[in-house]
């Protein structure tokens, strides 16, 4: 990835995303995908590239390429397993490779298959699971150490959290919108979970699907809608999520991050959205720090009004993990964001959105000012990291 | 003193037996490269420095620095009692290795605080490999 305007996001979908909607992986999936194809005005016939962690049709045996072809009932050229920023950098290699010309990314989860708390991150695991270790304990473990490291204090990770609350409650395709919204003062004094976090500061559990189209800038040409551009980004996977002690060692792969800003000609300073993770309150702070965007130790004071709608880097703007949606695949969620956001297709409570006629008031608005680049983060967790950067002509 | 029993206990497998087997006996053993001498944890068929296959397992101290805990009220299944000390020690010899601490009280946790390995059975096989707050 080099900066060049040769890749690009054609294509996105989002099921409503909603607690225990009763519908199945697969066709929440399938809605996702068609909807994303029919977004870019491509058809299904052209796909020749699926990355997602999971494939729920086929035989019913699972991610296996074979069976992916099966089902599709043509070529597919390119498999992979992951998803969000990571799958993005994927397809655009594979495509500027010529190896593949259509590449969907669809995601879905669904809290049936995790009770109310994410199973995947509680592994069966000989030397986890007698410890009682679960994931906001392994982020209230990173979020303290960044707390005595750092002197990041409980309340800069409130705000971050609110902010992500307040989103939500301006945001009617978010999960939480509606009901009572958490202020910096309720989430401190929310249920504790896992000492210091709060039940506020910690994601969701619920259900939905996502689907991006990446394709060539060339196919890009003949879409519905102006191509979102992928100029680069970077991925690193450095450990075993939750078998593993969490730490904050993702802080040791900052120089990594920055360089992919270098690599794709971008500064820090113009970027406008940043779509970080916020699957706990802390977590926007880690990466900003890992980002570049501050040095290690100073994301505690400068992440809080940094992401807020007006913030030099606004954050989390659908309501993020805390707030919109933790469908246990929600990496494709910071990408989507940002196309909306650039596509100017932000649903809040401001009369106009439909018309892209939006008031600026950040009571009822969540539309940012004239995006021009931006950052679409995760897969994320305590032991990888990806983002993109995107942008709009 | 913590319960630890009607939690899932570890299975050990091939690669583990050998650190279980110590656990029993109140030893913590790590693998340490034949060839440069890292310690790694969790267990790994390779050297996680260098991929060199043949290790030894060898006794450590025991002893390391709390480099974080948690106090959780939210257990993910029945069993644990609550709350619990989850905690992440950083061993002398290196590694980080995720952890309870038991007799812990929570104004003696602090991160950095000096720690060793406690040891809590629970059953006649598994020896958990726990840690206690010292004083030094």
């Amino acid at each position: 990835m080099n900066g060049g305007r040769d890749i690009a996001i054609v294509g996105v979908h989002a099921t409503r995303q909603q607690k225990k909607s009763g519908r199945t992986i697969v066709s929440m999936m399938m809605e996702s995908i068609r909807g994303a194809l029919d977004d870019a005005g491509i058809p299904l016939s052209e796909v020749d590239g699926y990355i997602s962690y999971i494939f729920p049709a086929g035989n019913g045996r699972g991610f296996d390429d074979g069976a992916i072809a099966e089902q599709f009932g043509h070529p597919v050229a390119v498999t992979a397993q992951t998803s969000g920023a990571k799958a993005v950098l994927l397809a655009g290699a594979a495509i500027r490779a010529g190896i593949a010309k259509v590449v969907i990314i669809p995601a879905a989860g669904a809290q049936s298959l995790a009770g109310d708390m994410a199973t995947y991150t509680r592994p069966t695991f000989e030397f986890t699971e007698w410890t009682g270790s679960m994931t906001p304990a392994q982020y209230a473990i990173m979020a303290r150490r960044h707390m005595h490291e750092f002197g990041t204090t409980i309340e800069q990770m409130a705000e971050i959290a609110a902010n992500s609350h307040h989103n939500a409650s301006i945001n009617p395709q978010a999960v939480r919108f509606g009901e009572e919204v958490q202020t910096v003062e309720r989430i401190l004094n929310g249920r504790m979970i896992a000492d210091p976090l709060t039940q506020p500061m910690c994601s969701l559990v619920n259900d939905g699907a996502s689907c991006i189209v990446v394709t060539s800038a060339e196919r890009a040409k003949d879409c519905r809608h102006p191509p979102v551009w992928v100029l680069g980004g970077a991925a690193e996977t450095h450990g075993n999520s939750y078998f593993e002690a969490p730490s904050l060692r993702m802080l040791g792969t900052r120089q990594l991050m920055i360089d992919g800003f270098a690599q794709a000609g971008v500064r820090h300073d113009d970027v406008d959205i940043v779509m970080c993770y916020d699957h706990f309150a802390h977590g926007p702070i880690v990466q900003f720090e890992t980002l570049g965007f501050c040095e290690p130790g100073e994301g505690g004071a400068y992440v809080p009004d940094a992401i807020r709608p007006d913030g030099a880097h606004p954050s989390s703007l659908d309501g993020g993990n805390l707030a919109y949606s933790h469908n246990m695949i929600p990496y494709n969620f910071k990408q989507i964001e940002v196309v909306k956001q650039y596509r100017n297709e932000v649903e809040d409570l401001c009369p106009g959105w439909r018309e892209g006629v939006h008031t600026y008031d950040r009571t009822i608005c969540r539309k940012v000012r004239e995006p021009r680049l931006s950052v679409g983060c995760g897969p994320l967790t305590d032991a990888r990291h990806a983002f993109t950067i995107l942008a709009k002509d | 003193m913590t319960a630890m029993t009607g939690i899932p206990l570890p299975q050990p497998t091939e690669l583990s037996r050998p650190f279980w087997a110590a656990a029993n006996e109140g030893r913590l053993v790590l693998q340490r490269c034949d060839a440069c001498g890292h310690h790694r944890w969790t267990p790994q068929i390779l050297c996680t420095n260098c991929l060199v296959e043949p290790f030894t397992w060898t006794e450590v101290s025991g002893r390391g620095k709390l480099y974080s805990y948690t106090i959780v009220y939210r257990a993910p299944l029945a069993g644990f009692e609550i709350p619990y000390v989850l905690a992440v020690v950083e061993l002398e010899e290196g590694p980080l290795m995720l952890t309870r601490l038991v007799d812990a009280p929570t104004e003696r946790l602090a991160v950095d605080a000096p720690v060793e390995v406690a040891f809590t059975r629970a059953s006649e096989e598994i020896n958990l490999y726990t840690f206690r707050l010292t004083d030094a």
